[in-house]
């Protein structure tokens, strides 16, 4: 046992010294044209004075995701001489809030959940950006007031300050179909809500299903359910009522939202729409369903998810080609509502400041941060200032046009909300909908839960 | 009448034993069965079929773009398009998998549309329309012609019913084992997991020793309160030891994750129940060997280190299982008191972040849970043949 156990140590610090020298460049500085090499090199001129510093960052990202991230991080690290360190956790919203409150935070957290950076900022764990970030975001991001308001919380002291600056986005309003699908059975991609429930109708009457709704994650099963809802909402409702609901100035169970969810259900609840059957759309795991729009012949013609949903794509999908998406369309009764956008996103904030972690968050600010990853895949960004030709694929350049557009923007509700309700009782809630419970005692349910929070 | 009699010999109490025993048996194997059967396949099977259908040659429907018509020649008046479906580019499908899945396979049938995949039996003419007709026979070979040019601008897509005969694979293993940074995160787990299973078997036979055979005031009070801490639950008390950790780390200048801190930390908590096991066992041991070796003028040191601790060591082999697989499987602690870096990571971490931010990859899941368990059943084996009964066997008389 000894002598393999100092063998293995042996192999393992020389695995080590080979990782140490693995951290290239992706793309070589100032080769090519897609690239904004210029805010690279401002940004390497104006941080030149902190080299052998070094900095902490935790994030969600996990396994690929960490890979792409990496290969931002290399230019940092190039740039300023900064060694960073990237870690990241199953867990990553229990373990930040272990290592905030037990005061060995990293520098920098990046987040999904404003909810949770809320929390964090409220306890006194997070350090304000300034104004002047706020106001950059304001100027330079597509809808940027809507996003400097989903890093902008209530610190320790009661007053409102930036604290996040939104990095990487994910856009909801999608509708994921294959196009050769469409083509064969003489669909066409529908512009307003009404017509997509007649082409749902068209697919039944030719003997086919036109939904795969698949609502199961594990433990976090429901949530799928929640960005329909959500999208239902801002399409059926004013802005104004999506944030005042998110809020609970609006009752869960308001006419407003029951509403939306009804309007779910003209979906998820008709037997005829969705692949295998009502009973099939709790128990389909999300990352599965996908799967059916590929099947032979079809399971289903359209499913609604993220755009991140390609990476359970079948190996070797050509987006574009084999598969594509449309924008989940609007209602043409409620033309005034305009074509909102519902997104999510992660955010970075200070935990522990440092010259570094100021560095870093500068670094986010140029344009080269985000083209490196837009380049290679599943990144899109608000910010205005990228050049849209670094997206990796026409299916990318689709959707961060999408976002850039986008009148209105509003963040994902469930990760807005507190976390009892929106990774809670939100999601059991439109299990129990998609059960069979009415929509009015499903929504009573999460309301009462809510109650309970205060 | 032979079996009757057989059976009659055996009794039904016993048979009845022996069938739910049976059943026990396969109720717990099946599960592990089809972990084993799902880590050998291709991931897009997986999704697609249960791991019970692999072993029959599954009948799998396949979709593969033809040439592009920039590939067609002209024979006479026709444009002709020519090759092998297996060697055409697949197109994405649920039941796709990677380039060659269909490679061996046979087609038995073909279609053009995707609501009709089985339109037309291999070897049949198929009629297009527009004067293109399509043969595709069943080794593979087809022959799509046209009487004018063609015009659309990418491949025709082509659905397929190929029977293939099972195949399995051990590129789940390779990917998880050539994955970077496993090699560090075994060498980590086993750093973690050996002194952290050593110390507490160590230090709590001390203690249990003293609590069974030596007499001191507040004994059964200890005992107690040993017992009563088993309740405190791990999680409660993960940031107040960090944050202890965090003040000695910043006083003393060392870092306040180490290796050091784990040991410390499954020490503490493996310790209870360690105390309680072992002396639940050493205050079992016949009391006349402890009497005679005190009346030979042994002291307490003495009967601990040459009596009881040979004689117990089957209770702590089967504590030192417990503790290292607990050790060696768990994710919480390591993560909270090592770290989350990439070279901190141990091996149950590393596994977990090759599951990617949204998980779902049940190749990967499958796969590694055979290769974690590799250690903990070395472990149990070699421990094993301390579990064997009859080590008191003769040591007192009449006992």
């Amino acid at each position: 046992m000894k002598v393999s156990f100092w063998l293995g140590t042996a192999a393992a610090v020389l695995m080590m010294a080979g990782q140490a020298g693995a951290q290239e460049l992706k793309f070589p500085p100032g080769k090519d044209a897609r690239f904004n090499w210029k805010s690279y090199d401002d940004f390497k001129a104006a941080h030149s004075d902190l080299k052998g510093q070094s900095l902490t960052i935790f994030g969600p990202w996990r396994g690929e995701d960490e890979t792409l991230f990496t290969s931002v991080m290399a230019y940092f690290a190039a740039a300023t001489g900064i060694s960073a360190k990237y870690s990241s956790s199953e867990n990553y919203e229990q373990q930040i809030v272990i290592d905030t409150s037990a005061g060995s935070p990293p520098n920098i957290a990046i987040l999904p959940q404003p909810g949770l950076l809320a929390d964090l900022a409220s306890k006194g764990y997070l350090t304000p950006l300034g104004d002047e970030n706020a106001k950059w975001v304001t100027d330079s991001y597509g809808a940027g007031d809507s996003w400097v308001g989903y890093g902008t919380y209530k610190g320790k002291d009661g007053k409102q300050a930036f604290y996040a600056l939104p990095y990487k986005a994910d856009i909801k309003s999608l509708v994921w179909y294959v196009p050769e699908n469409f083509e064969e059975a003489g669909y066409e991609v529908p512009k307003t809500m009404e017509e997509l429930f007649k082409l749902s109708d068209r697919i039944v009457a030719d003997g086919g299903t036109p939904w795969c709704i698949g609502l199961g994650s594990g433990g976090a099963t429901g949530w799928p359910a929640t960005d329909w809802i959500e999208d239902l909402m801002l399409r059926t409702q004013k802005p104004e009522v999506y944030d005042k609901w998110v809020t609970n100035e609006i009752k869960f169970d308001d006419p407003a939202v029951v509403g939306a969810i009804e309007e779910f259900g003209k979906f998820a609840r008709n037997e005829k729409y969705v692949s295998g059957g009502v009973a099939a759309v709790s128990s389909t795991d999300f990352r599965d369903s996908p799967k059916g729009l590929f099947g032979i012949p079809p399971k289903c013609y359209m499913q609604h998810q993220a755009s991140f949903i390609p990476s359970f794509f079948p190996d070797g999908t050509k987006l574009g080609t084999d598969a594509d998406f449309f924008y989940m369309p609007a209602y043409a009764a409620k033309a005034d509502l305009g074509k909102p956008v519902l997104g999510a996103g992660t955010l970075a904030a200070i935990t522990k400041d440092s010259p570094a972690a100021r560095a870093f968050i500068d670094f986010l600010k140029s344009p080269i941060a985000h083209e490196v990853w837009m380049a290679q895949s599943g990144f899109l960004t608000p910010y205005k200032g990228v050049k849209p030709q670094a997206y990796g694929n026409d299916t990318l350049r689709k959707e961060g046009e999408l976002l850039i557009s986008a009148t209105t923007f509003r963040f994902d509700g469930s990760d807005l909300m507190p976390g009892k309700i929106g990774a809670g009782a939100f999601w059991t809630g439109m299990i129990d909908y998609v059960g069979g419970k009415d929509a009015k005692t499903a929504a009573g349910d999460i309301q009462k839960a809510w109650d309970g929070l205060k | 009448m032979a079996s009757i009699a057989t059976l009659r010999r055996i009794g039904l109490p016993r048979l009845i034993v022996h069938v739910s025993v049976l059943f026990v048996c396969i109720l717990w194997l099946v599960p592990t069965l089809g972990i084993l059967v799902t880590s050998l396949r291709d991931p897009a099977q997986i999704t697609s079929s249960g791991w019970w259908t692999a072993f029959s040659g599954a009948s799998q429907t396949a979709a593969v773009r033809l040439g592009d018509p920039a590939s067609a020649r002209q024979e006479g008046a026709n444009y002709v398009i020519t090759g092998s479906v297996f060697d055409a580019p697949q197109a994405a499908t649920a039941t796709g998998g990677e380039p060659g899945a269909t490679g061996n396979g046979t087609v038995r049938s073909f279609g053009t549309k995707v609501t009709a995949p089985a339109e037309f039996a291999a070897g049949a003419t198929a009629d297009l329309g527009t004067g293109e007709t399509l043969v595709v026979n069943e080794d593979g070979s087809y022959r799509l012609s046209r009487t004018g040019p063609f015009d659309n601008g990418r491949g025709r897509r082509l659905y397929l019913t190929v029977s293939t005969p099972p195949s399995f694979t051990m590129g789940n293993y390779e990917n998880v084992l050539t994955a970077q940074g496993i090699g560090q995160s075994f060498v980590n787990s086993l750093t973690v997991a050996i002194p952290s299973t050593i110390i507490p078997v160590l230090i709590a036979a001390f203690a249990a020793y003293a609590l069974a055979w030596m007499n001191f005031s507040g004994k059964s009070l200890l005992i107690a309160l040993v017992v009563g801490l088993m309740v405190v639950p791990l999680q409660m008390s993960l940031i107040p030891v960090l944050r202890m950790y965090n003040g000695i780390g910043s006083t003393f200048g060392i870092p306040a994750r180490s290796y050091a801190g784990v040991w410390l930390f499954h020490t503490a908590f493996g310790m209870p129940l360690a105390i309680y096991l072992l002396r639940n066992y050493i205050a079992g041991l016949p009391k006349e060997i402890i009497e005679s070796a005190r009346v030979d003028g042994a002291t307490d040191f003495e009967i601990f280190l040459k009596i009881v601790l040979p004689l117990s060591f089957p209770a702590l082999a089967s504590f030192a299982i417990f503790q290292f697989l607990w050790t060696w499987n768990d994710l919480l602690v390591a993560m909270v008191f090592l770290g989350t870096g990439s070279d901190q990571l141990v091996l149950t971490g590393a596994l977990n972040a090759l599951l990617g931010s949204r998980g779902g990859k049940w190749e990967i899941l499958t796969a590694s849970a055979f290769i974690t368990i590799i250690v903990p059943i070395i472990v149990f084996f070699a421990l094993q043949r301390y579990l064997v009964r009859g080590l008191l066997a003769g040591s007192v008389k009449g006992g």
